[in-house]
């Protein structure tokens, strides 16, 4: 139809691993609102580590829209940051004048304010190698919230390090 | 196993998927169980694809829309036809397209 030579070995429709399609952030960004538009979950590999240890860079998050409850404190949204136009996973970590304070568990700064309407969606889930991490999106996200709020994060470490090999050298773990 | 279509209806894209053109590449996303899942899979239409696709309005028949395309483009009827029927029949198979009477 569009008289090229190889018009015939071209087949119309076809499918694409993610791998094989580079997507900016605003290109994400895209998919992502007209998938969550539709009242439908997106699912998506994150890339950074700004949410280590509880989110990190390879895990696949499956991102729920927000239209039915407002984020609240402790949740881990999706947000186009308003200075940079870039996408950002990040955790809520207060609210002011109807905007949200939220910051990056492992970043050294928070993001600013940011207005309800750039958030696109909540994390709902996070998967590492196929396996559900058992930490940060629970009703533990309160205590992570709160001590990231109030830096005392990097002091923590020690003690995460702690807990993570008691539970790693639990028999059947 | 392709899903026969009706050459003299018409059909729509579905209301289950997400389509958005990037970097000159039409996407589309389908929703299954209230998902789109990216890294499972993306569906992307090469160039007759697109002209194919951006005629199924639900309005024009699949004839009507090979009519329109052997108008446009300097390919032979057959092939256009050919072309037609056959993305249509995947995109039917994938529950991309509904058949406009039946939505």
């Amino acid at each position: 139809m569009v008289a090229s030579p190889d018009h015939q070995v071209k087949p119309a429709l076809f499918t694409k691993k993610r791998e094989e399609l580079s997507l900016s952030s605003q290109q994400l960004e895209k998919l992502m609102r007209g998938v969550l538009s539709k009242g439908a979950c997106f699912r998506f590999q994150g890339k950074g580590c700004s949410m280590s240890p509880f989110i990190k860079d390879g895990d696949v998050l499956t991102i729920a829209p927000v239209q039915a409850s407002a984020p609240c404190f402790g949740d881990v949204v999706v947000f186009t940051h308003p200075n940079t136009g870039k996408l950002i996973v990040h955790r809520i970590i207060g609210k002011k004048s109807g905007s949200y304070l939220t910051k990056g568990d492992n970043a050294p700064e928070g993001d600013g304010l940011i207005s309800g309407t750039a958030i696109l969606g909540r994390v709902s889930k996070v998967e590492r190698d196929g396996k559900k991490p058992f930490l940060g999106l629970g009703p533990d996200r309160f205590i992570i919230a709160f001590v990231i709020r109030t830096g005392l994060l990097p002091l923590l470490n020690p003690a995460w390090r702690f807990v993570r090999f008691f539970i790693r050298s639990r028999p059947g773990e | 196993m392709k899903s026969k279509v009706n050459f003299d209806a018409a059909y729509i894209p579905s209301e289950d998927l997400v389509c958005r053109e990037i970097e000159g590449e039409l996407i589309i996303v389908p929703l299954v169980a209230g998902m789109g899942d990216i890294e499972d899979e993306l569906f992307t239409l090469n160039e007759t694809g697109r002209a194919v696709w951006a005629k199924l309005d639900g309005k024009k028949s699949l004839k009507a829309v090979t009519e329109e395309l052997s108008a446009e483009y300097e390919a032979p009827p057959d092939e256009i036809k050919r072309d037609v029927i056959g993305l249509a029949e995947e995109l039917l198979k994938r529950k991309m397209i509904v058949e406009a009477s039946k939505k």
